[in-house]
């Protein structure tokens, strides 16, 4: 019988040593927790991770929208002011060519109604493009919460690292952020099967109207 | 007559402001002041002379609920329609608001006519149009 390899030998034997180190530390973490009382902390974490997903993909979402209206309501924008200047052109040709008859034809007053109308239609891309910038406010509220959770897991962390260092290798360190649990609840990033809120100005004023006001 | 309104708008967002400003200039309201929290706006308030308050809920120092109360407990102060424009969409705020004294609710996101429709709504309830 061969003798066994004996870089085979190591190699699996530095595995299960690996391996041990994990278990041990993964017991070691587990016990801290429990003995600083944090198990139920670490628990609401894991509740909020996924809400945190959910909450950057509607940042995902409501910024990707909001691009999409800006370029689309640009694109029309531009073509109603290309076509201003189309009509500017051939208006002023025409009165160059014969003054009279593009007034008296009703090629100026054509023209004018015409700018007229397209000036409106770019006061109305103008103004969406406006009320596509309130992502800004939407996004920035979700992610104020997503920066909270994380710098209460961080701060969560470091305690729990000061508190179960050894020794020699604590030091105090300052809490850096208190944790801020925001009484409202602010844009809701999920409305599905969630009967306490409304998704449309309708529903409020439905509601409104339900009580009288 | 409507058109000499004085506005507030309340919001921690400048975006927020700037739009919401915008809009009430496009439907005939040019006269409007900002506050960035329940606390600034306070204070404005009670410095100088408005007619109408639009206000967001979740901002820092002081939110629009606690600057509706404020509004609504001072005697020189609780006439004015406070419109709430925010992003919070439970019942219970809405219902909560409307309690309190709010004028009107509009939920984020919304459009320039709902904006143009609860104000003109409200004012024309108050006989200020």
């Amino acid at each position: 019988m061969a003798a066994p390899d004996a870089s085979v030998v190591d190699s699996s034997s530095a595995a299960v040593d690996v391996h041990q180190q994990i278990g041990a530390l993964t017991r070691q973490l587990h016990d801290s927790l429990n003995g600083l009382g944090l198990t139920a902390k670490v628990q609401n974490w894991a509740g909020e991770l996924p809400d945190a997903k959910s909450r950057l993909s509607y940042i995902a979402r409501l910024t990707g929208e909001a691009a999409e209206k800006v370029l689309n309501q640009v694109d029309q924008a531009k073509a109603q002011h290309d076509f201003i200047k189309t009509e500017t052109h051939r208006i002023g040709q025409l009165i160059v060519k014969d003054p009279v008859a593009a007034v008296a034809k009703g090629h100026v007053m054509n023209f004018i109604e015409d700018v007229d109308k397209a000036s409106r239609a770019v006061d109305q891309h103008l103004t969406a493009i406006m009320m596509a910038q309130d992502f800004h406010d939407l996004t920035g509220q979700v992610i104020a919460k997503v920066v909270n959770l994380a710098a209460t897991i961080e701060e969560q962390l470091v305690q729990l690292l000061i508190q179960t260092a050894p020794p020699e290798a604590a030091v105090k360190v300052p809490s850096t952020h208190e944790q801020y649990t925001p009484a409202l609840d602010g844009p809701v990033v999920n409305a599905e099967g969630n009967a306490d809120v409304v998704t449309n100005q309708s529903e409020v004023d439905d509601l409104l109207a339900s009580l009288g006001f | 007559m409507s058109k000499e309104l004085r506005f507030l708008i309340v919001d921690d967002f400048s975006t927020m402001r700037r739009i919401v400003r915008n809009l009430l200039k496009e439907s005939g309201f040019a006269d409007a002041d900002e506050a960035e929290d329940g606390v600034i706006a306070l204070q404005k308030l009670r410095n100088s002379s408005f007619d109408f308050v639009v206000s967001d809920i979740n901002m820092p120092n002081m939110n629009g609920f606690q600057l509706l109360s404020e509004i609504k407990k001072d005697e020189k102060l609780k006439h004015l329609p406070v419109l709430m424009v925010t992003a919070e969409a439970r019942k219970e705020d809405i219902v909560m608001a409307a309690q309190q004294g709010a004028a009107g609710y509009i939920v984020k996101p919304f459009t320039k006519a709902t904006l143009e429709d609860k104000v003109n709504h409200i004012l024309t309830k108050l006989g200020l149009k």
